[in-house]
């Protein structure tokens, strides 16, 4: 069966190839993935560069999306809804460093790079794992629970700074703010290095121009080993979903063919094996559903990084699965079976228990919270998240760091100030446990500040967050008795 | 520019002019509805968040419809609370496609439409009254 699979992938693998290179350089993105209109605002700072519309339309930096919503914002000034605009133009002023020549070269190459994968091969094949909100490929991909996944910033920027957040894709309501998910980061840096290099370059780009970043994760481009491993330890929040490792070489062959990514590289963090039906806890570490149903016994605990998981019971990541299922697919079928064998054994014990704690645990709390969110905005601390557990906004009790000096603070939930979470914070603050936290307990005069900081940023963003969050009174008017102060306060941290 | 056309009947998009953030959209009334044969125009007004915000999107074309109202402007949930990041101008305008076959008459911006709606016939007839395409 495996031979059979191979020899026929393999033969395809080399006809999409070379499909892609006559199609490529016509379509710089397979026609599907175009985004009609998206592409607009992204790409004012290519007007600015007076590029040809044409070029514009590869070129990604204009479309990334900025970090967190009031870092932007300060850098704006107070602009107004426009205000990207002039963050653009600041952008073109010190981004000399957006050669039209690179970035229209670079399109195609991801989309090639999939197609040199195994069995992968049809234009449909190189989205998989493009950002559904940037239409780039993902960087820093975050999992949400329903199994969506996004990059970093796209699932950030998108997230309401007042109320729970719901997937770009198909709405579900989730209120954490999930970390990277570092199995995905790494397969996409040897499934697209070159690409995935030129995202990380202007990402940072975008987040030196706010001053807040995203989390680092050690590359291990550099190194053969498992040294990425050792400094993901170090900091027990991006500790790594991995299992240990190798870069593995072109050369490496499994079943006659070249493959980028070795089994190992997408393996569950419980059973070590090859991942069946992969799902993604919150804090970006991966497992097979099977594994995760037995693991569920009232909370849902991480295996690597001890972190409980919040909300609902994640759903299958199916992007991965089908990518493992097509990269893997003769060790994918022996999984399949061997779950199956398993199941069965088993038989009302994993599957209901899986579907029992799915609508026993998940589906209430979020009804739960929902109809609690609704009625009450009084215990929430708009735009600000917990940097461990990624509650975003925080609601109830917030803890804020004395000592950290970084724009976008450190704060906690209640919940993991007094579970003393030793997490070193979600945007790359230098957060360390002996550092000294406070009650934020200006709660009222913090919300005050903030909205009045929102709406300096221009009348139509608050009304628009109103509006979107609901036709909330209190948040409109005290947005207008606030218009005149010039006080931006330092409460504008986010998460 | 043909990228802008991905092959969807009925739904086509450009920027208009220079500024790459108001796009002008056309949509067909789908076969089979009182809209059939027509064609409509829109704008599309890009905030500088999108695609965290939606786009204001707006009737060009006289349109007479329950959830349009005399300026040309919609009430569409997916315009408004119900956005999403991930959905571009093709989602839009075939949103908006099949809000023509399909009104909300329970939330209705043009009172008149509304209640003219359930007579299909009488209905298709001021829909080409006030039909007034654009060149």
């Amino acid at each position: 069966m495996a031979a059979a699979g191979t020899s026929s992938s393999s033969s395809s693998d080399h006809l999409s190839r070379t499909a892609h290179h006559l199609i490529s350089p016509v379509l710089p993105r397979p026609v599907p993935s175009i985004r009609f209109g998206p592409s607009p605002p992204r790409l004012q700072a290519t007007r600015d560069l007076e590029l040809p519309f044409s070029l514009s339309l590869s070129l990604s930096r204009p479309r990334v999306r900025l970090p967190p919503r009031d870092t932007a914002r300060s850098v704006r000034g107070g602009a107004k809804p426009g205000g990207r605009g002039k963050r653009m133009a600041s952008e073109d002023g010190c981004g000399g460093g957006n050669p039209p020549g690179d970035a229209a070269a670079a399109p195609p190459v991801w989309n090639t790079a999939p197609a040199a994968g195994a069995g992968c091969g049809d234009l449909e094949e190189d989205l998989r794992f493009q950002c559904c909100v940037c239409l780039e490929l993902l960087y820093k991909p975050v999992v949400i629970a329903c199994g969506h996944m996004s990059c970093f910033w796209c699932v950030h920027n998108a997230m309401h700074i007042i109320r729970e957040s719901h997937c770009a894709v198909c709405r579900q309501p989730y209120k954490h703010f999930p970390s990277i998910c570092q199995l995905l980061h790494h397969l996409l840096i040897k499934l697209e290095p070159v690409e995935y290099k030129r995202r990380e370059k202007e990402v940072l780009e975008d987040e030196k121009r706010v001053d807040t970043y995203s989390p680092q994760i050690i590359e291990f481009l550099n190194s053969k080993s498992n040294d990425c491993e050792i400094d993901g330890e170090n900091r027990p929040e991006e500790s790594n979903s991995r299992p240990p490792q190798e870069v593995t070489s072109d050369g490496n062959t499994i079943n006659g063919h070249p493959k980028k990514v070795k089994l190992e590289d997408v393996s569950c963090a419980l059973c070590k094996e090859l991942l069946y039906q992969p799902a993604v806890l919150n804090c970006g570490h991966v497992y097979c559903m099977s594994c995760l149903s037995s693991l569920d016994d009232g909370a849902l605990k991480c295996q690597v990084c001890g972190g409980l998981h919040p909300g609902d019971f994640p759903n299958v990541c199916l992007d991965l699965d089908h990518f493992i299922e097509d990269y893997f697919p003769a060790e994918y079928d022996l999984r399949r079976e061997k779950i199956k064998l398993l199941k069965g054994e088993c038989n009302q014990g994993s599957s209901s228990g899986t579907s029992c704690t799915k609508e026993g645990r998940g589906r209430p709390t979020n009804k739960e919270n929902r109809a609690h969110q609704d009625d009450d905005l009084s215990d929430v601390h708009i735009g600000v998240g917990c940097d461990s557990c990624g509650m975003y906004p925080i609601r109830g009790k917030r803890y804020k760091c004395k000592d950290c000096t970084e724009l976008i603070g450190f704060d906690l939930c209640e919940e993991c100030y007094n579970t003393k979470s030793k997490l070193p914070g979600r945007f790359n603050q230098h957060h360390t446990p002996d550092h000294r936290m406070e009650l934020d307990h200006s709660a009222l005069f913090n919300r005050l500040m903030r909205l009045q900081g929102i709406h300096e940023e221009g009348p139509g963003e608050i009304i628009i967050e109103g509006a979107f969050v609901s036709p909330d009174a209190v948040v409109h008017i005290i947005a207008d008795d606030h218009e005149e102060i010039e006080d931006n306060g330092e409460d504008d941290h986010l998460l | 520019m043909a990228l802008m056309m991905g092959g969807d009947p009925g739904v086509s998009a450009f920027p208009e002019g220079d500024n790459i953030f108001s796009w002008v959209g056309t949509i067909a009334g789908s076969a089979a509805t009182a809209y059939e044969g027509t064609s409509y125009r829109l704008s599309l007004a890009f905030p500088g968040e999108y695609p965290y915000k939606p786009p204001k999107v707006r009737f060009e074309t006289p349109c007479f419809h329950p959830n349009v109202d005399a300026h040309g402007n919609i009430c569409l949930d997916i315009l408004q609370d119900k956005w999403s990041s991930a959905y571009d101008v093709r989602t839009i305008l075939l949103s908006i496609q099949s809000l023509l076959g399909e009104p909300n008459n329970d939330s209705p911006l043009n009172t008149q439409a509304a209640a003219l709606w359930p007579n299909q016939d009488e209905f298709r007839k001021m829909v080409e009254k006030l039909y007034k395409p654009t060149a």
